[in-house]
């Protein structure tokens, strides 16, 4: 009698993104992480969270405020843009964007896709940033309807909530700003906290991963 | 065949910032490589700060807590001998970096050649040894370990109180200021050799200065150059 060696699945690690989509720096993080996914075979778990919030509980303020950084981040995000192969364009008024409208609306209707339509969470998180940080917005492929119920969920409580959790769970992994990466690289440690879209080679050891650059081979999601 | 031109690359630094050490060592480790004209300019961080209306990250207490870790992190990446010193809010908040900068000053405007040597014994000192790197005593031995002469640091630490150091050491850091810096290391490309030098702030953005020279990114530690 033959006995059948079966291959256990290597298990997938746990990365935790607590994203904002006001920020744009969190753009090219999402879109790495999403190439390197299956790559890095990544349990990759999407956390939208309130950027606002997480300034004001860490008492951090926005880089853009201090007035040569506003300037230099606008030269940063366009390198960064063709060194990620991100299609990031400045909008008009980044300021109005970033600190008069905000993102908390934008937030809760992302947090009520993820609790009802998670497998939709992606396209509408990208498609926001497409809106705000891109001139040319692409479709998330929602149904009218589905628009409509989140659009009234998003006054509900639980969505509310669920935002808040969020980035009460990020204020407890010790967070100062989005995008937040958590990584656990140890199935029964702490996760380790990686802050930036700049940190993928040292997350790369961390995870005991290769970084094969910003581009890897054959992982295109846009 | 005329030698291919080498390209000017200026960091403007200084020693009571851990990231800029990063920096220095890579930018070092690349002169060759990358064919640089590298020029060491170091300024006054805390003047860059005041200017700026900036903050140092650490003073939001996350990110000084995430810093520790990033810095550890970075320290393996870079290949870099950083070790966290005991109270490092002291070394940076409290006693500064100013009479240091004077001094690599100092010696920049009068012997060149040991710029180098002098700013990373410094920096072995305060983010490697936990040494202090203010005391007239502290500098003499960070100059000896340096290769200088007793004769030489004499003059140095003398030259320190000299208005032309002080001067020197406020005309980098306004230079640094003129390009919009905001913080340290501030790394001014001269991508096009007639046209406005590119500024590159941090130790995390190597691949884009690489984009931005034409040359290719190897890595922290590329082939066949070790300094340390």
């Amino acid at each position: 009698m033959q006995s059948k060696c079966k291959m256990a699945a290597p298990i997938k690690k746990t990365v935790e993104l607590f994203y904002d989509v006001v920020s744009p720096y969190s753009w090219f993080a999402f879109e790495v992480l999403c190439r390197y996914e299956n790559i890095w075979n990544l349990d990759l778990k999407m956390k939208p969270f309130f950027l606002g919030g997480i300034m004001k509980a860490a008492d951090n303020t926005p880089p853009a405020m201090v007035p040569n950084r506003g300037q230099y981040m606008r030269k940063d995000l366009q390198r960064l843009a063709k060194y990620f192969n991100v299609p990031l364009n400045e909008p008009k008024d980044p300021a109005e964007m970033m600190f008069v409208k905000g993102s908390l609306k934008t937030q809760r209707f992302i947090t009520a896709v993820d609790m009802k339509l998670p497998s939709k969470t992606r396209d509408v998180t990208r498609e926001m940033w497409h809106r705000n940080w891109s001139r040319a917005g692409l479709k998330a492929g929602l149904t009218e309807e589905q628009i409509a119920t989140f659009l009234q969920d998003m006054s509900d409580s639980r969505v509310k909530d669920r935002l808040k959790q969020y980035t009460e769970e990020a204020l407890g992994y010790k967070a100062f700003g989005s995008p937040t990466i958590m990584a656990h690289v140890d199935g029964n440690g702490k996760p380790e906290l990686v802050f930036g879209s700049d940190r993928f080679p040292v997350l790369a050891q961390l995870l005991g991963k290769e970084w094969l650059g910003p581009t890897p081979p054959g992982e295109s999601k846009l």
